[in-house]
Parts: C-alpha cells; sequence; structure tokens
C-alpha cells in the first residue's frame, strides 16, 4: 500500500506519463481513494498541457480520415469536408429563387426599354448585377433574420466593427452581453471556391477560432462566452476546411 | 477562472456527445495542431503521429463523457491522451534502441533546445521562459521524461543519478512551472 507522500512525490512523473509497473498500478489505486491527489495531478497535467502546446500544421488529409472513420455516419464513400459551423443562410433554393427574381425583373425593364433593345442588351449584364445588390441590401435591410433583429433591441448589445487596412468597414457583428454574436452587415467581397473567410477571438494576445463564415458571408452566429472574452476580432481567408491558427493575413480587425 | 476557450470547449463536447460532427470539427481546428505536434515530437514520425491523432479525436468522439470539464480544460486532457498514446508506442517501438543513442547524444550536449519554432506563439514563450529558469537539473529530467518518453527511472539511469533524485526534481520542477505559469496568466494554469 503507497503512502499519501510516496504517491505525492510521484505526482510530477505521473503527470508526464514517466511511471510505469506496479508503482503505477499502487499510485493509481491511491488516486482512487484520494481527492487531494487527484486535484493536485489535475493542475500538474495542466503544466504539462502547457509544455506540450506546440502547434504544427496539420497534415491535410487527415481530417477526412478522421471524419470517414466516424461510426456513426452513413457509408458514403468520401468523407465530408470539414463542416463549416455557421448557417449561411443563404440555401441553393434562396440562391435559385433570387436569381430567378433577377431574370424577372431584368425582363420587365427590358420591355419598358423596349425602343432601346440594343442598348438594353448592352446594359444587361449591368442590370442583373445591380438587381443582385438591390437584393442584397433588400435582404440587409428588411430580410434581416429575427435573430439579429432581436440581437439588436436586447439592452447593453455592443455593435462591433471589422475595418481593413485602409479603415474601410468590412464587416458588422452585434454582440449581445450574454457573449453571441450575429453578423449585421458584410461588405467582404465573396472567396474563390475552395476559401472561406474565418472569425478569430483574441485573448491575451491568442487568436481563437470562433468559427467559419463562408465564402460569401450573409448570415453567421458566433459565441464568446467566458469571463474573459476577447479584446478584439480578427478576420482572415482560410481554406474551406478553415485552420487551427491563423494562416493568411489578417484582412480585417476591430476592438470588441 | 473560466475563459472563454475552456467554456466553449465544455459546450463542444456536449455537442460532440450528440454526434455533431460540427463540434467534432471544431475541436480538432482548434486544438488539431497541438495534439499532432505534441505526438510527432514524442514520436519523432509524422505517420505515426497522425495515427495517435486520429485515436485521440475518435476517441474524444465515442468518449466524449471521459473528458470532465472540472478537472481541467479540454487541451490539456487532448494532450494527455496523445502524450500517454506517443509514449506507449515509443515504449513498445523497435527502434528505440536508435532512439536511445540518439538521445544519448543530445543529452550529452545538455544545450537548451526547445525548438522554439513551433511552439505555439505567447504559451510557447511563457513556457520557455518558464523552463529556463528552471534549474538545469529538473529541466533535463522533465524535456527527457515529457518529450522523449522515458520513465523516471530511465532518465536516472540517462542522468547516472539517484531514481529517488530525478522524482523529486521532476516534481520540484513541475510545481516551480506551475507557478511560473500561474504567474504569467497561461490559461488553465492555477497556482
Amino acid at each position: 500500500m503507497m503512502s499519501h507522500e510516496q504517491a505525492s512525490e510521484l505526482l510530477g512523473a505521473y503527470a508526464l506519463d514517466a511511471v510505469d509497473g506496479e508503482e503505477l498500478n499502487e499510485l493509481e489505486r491511491h488516486l482512487d481513494e484520494c481527492p487531494r491527489c487527484r486535484a493536485e495531478l489535475d493542475s500538474l497535467r495542466e503544466v504539462a498541457g502547457a509544455l506540450g502546446t506546440g502547434v504544427e500544421t496539420v497534415p491535410e488529409g487527415l481530417w477526412s480520415s478522421i471524419a470517414g472513420r466516424l461510426p456513426e455516419r452513413a457509408h458514403d464513400e468520401t468523407p465530408p469536408p470539414m463542416p463549416r459551423l455557421v448557417r449561411s443562410g443563404r440555401t441553393p433554393a434562396d440562391a435559385a429563387s433570387r436569381r430567378r427574381h433577377s431574370r424577372v425583373a431584368v425582363a420587365t425593364l427590358g420591355a419598358v426599354a423596349v425602343a432601346l433593345v440594343a442598348v438594353a442588351a448592352v446594359l444587361g449584364v449591368g442590370l442583373i448585377n445591380a438587381n443582385n445588390r438591390a437584393d442584397n441590401l433588400q435582404q440587409a435591410a428588411s430580410g434581416r433574420s429575427s435573430t439579429v433583429s432581436a440581437a439588436l433591441q436586447t439592452p447593453g448589445h455592443r455593435v462591433v466593427s471589422l475595418r481593413d487596412g485602409k479603415h474601410m468597414l468590412a464587416v458588422q457583428f452585434v454582440v449581445v452581453p450574454d457573449g453571441r454574436g450575429y453578423l449585421l452587415a458584410s461588405h467582404l467581397p465573396a472567396l474563390a471556391s475552395g476559401k472561406t473567410y474565418q472569425l478569430w477571438g483574441i485573448v491575451a494576445s491568442q487568436p481563437i477560432s470562433l468559427g467559419l463564415l463562408g465564402p460569401d458571408p450573409a448570415e453567421a452566429t458566433f459565441t464568446m462566452a467566458g469571463a474573459r472574452r476577447p479584446t478584439s476580432l480578427a478576420l482572415t481567408a482560410e481554406p474551406a476546411g478553415g485552420t487551427s491558427t491563423p494562416t493568411g493575413p489578417i484582412l480585417a480587425t476591430g476592438a470588441v | 477562472m473560466q475563459q472563454i476557450d475552456e467554456v466553449s470547449d465544455a459546450q463542444l463536447v456536449i455537442s460532440i456527445a450528440r454526434f455533431s460532427e460540427v463540434a467534432l470539427a471544431e475541436a480538432y481546428r482548434r486544438h488539431g495542431g497541438a495534439v499532432y505536434g505534441l505526438a510527432k515530437r514524442v514520436l519523432n514520425n509524422p505517420t505515426e503521429a497522425e495515427d495517435v491523432t486520429q485515436e485521440v479525436f475518435l476517441r474524444l468522439w465515442n468518449q466524449p463523457d471521459r473528458f470532465d470539464a472540472a478537472r481541467g480544460s479540454l487541451r490539456s486532457y487532448l494532450l494527455a491522451q496523445a502524450h500517454a498514446r506517443a509514449v506507449d508506442a515509443v515504449r513498445s517501438s523497435a527502434s528505440r534502441r536508435v532512439r536511445e543513442s540518439r538521445e544519448a547524444m543530445r543529452t550529452a550536449e545538455a544545450g537548451y533546445d526547445m525548438q522554439h519554432e513551433v511552439w505555439d506563439l505567447a504559451v510557447a514563450e511563457q513556457v520557455a521562459g518558464a523552463m529556463g529558469g528552471l534549474p538545469e537539473e529538473e529541466r533535463r529530467a522533465i524535456e527527457l521524461a515529457y518529450f522523449d518518453g522515458h520513465t523516471y527511472r530511465e532518465v536516472a539511469q540517462l542522468l547516472g543519478q539517484p531514481e529517488g533524485t530525478v522524482k523529486s526534481r521532476i516534481r520540484n520542477g513541475m510545481r516551480r512551472m506551475r507557478a511560473a505559469l500561474a504567474d504569467k496568466g497561461v490559461r488553465g494554469v492555477d497556482a
């Protein structure tokens, strides 16, 4: 039977997985019965965790291997890409209906400008773009989801603005006192496929991923709960699955 | 003190328990690099490090209840899992003898080489600073045990010191690290 003193002496080595054999069994029996040693071990494990905090670029495909081995998944062959954390808010059906809407609008305008057919044909592309833009504006003004509207009416809410290197407004979030944040407006250009915007909270000068916004952010939610809130938010463009630490340049930042 | 990533990590694990792949993916995004990095450092083999990383996250998926947020951070939990697996692999590895001769050379040099380049930003600096502040013999003992996967008895042999001495040095060194890191406010570490 191992005494408390003997066990306590071993805890440093144990937290480093450096105890073996019969001594290990005896120590673990003692740990089962001794809350003091367990508490000491927990705190030494945190030290070991800090010691082991080196970040290496994870090999490409490692996540796919993990996702492919999840037993609850259906038996489709290709593992999913790293899923997005937030809903984009635009389903393919939405997008299709908006495109149809644009075409109808263009056709109507085209009919009015029947005498200017040639000109209209030239302007066609511009009109479609303008209609899309109008769609986006309308969505921002009235199509705003009820959660965002609710957030804007929550007492104590703050609007956090992220600006780019030229101090131009890039994206705005509304953050409510419980730490939930919602995308309010985005002036971000759509990224190429295979890329995503990723939002980071800066806590004690360390970036912590708050989630992926997708390649063309329209609607997004994140949480920054806890006693130590981020002092600022930062935005990068990353490969579609996102990354554990920022790899791209910081596109925009803003103080919380 | 509760901090942002710990709190949301705990929420993540709850979602993982409800079979949310999205939550597992986010846990991987946050900690995959550290888990892989530590495994690779101990194993000195990228392929084996990938295997360990897979096992660690699959276990989180299959047994999320093993993580107890009240006992520590998810990062430390995952790293402890990765470390234990990596050490098991090292100890049963046929290449052990090769490793040992290489380590004997490193031990002979006894230089301070923490491979800063792979360390995680601010924490790395603080940890390296705290390690640098340890008495030489405590630091060597911790490094040989943690990064090279030796038991404290093996460390005693490598350093030619009594087992009891090495055991105490590791414990004292770890406590000193804890105080230093808590001073610097490294997350999760309380004095």
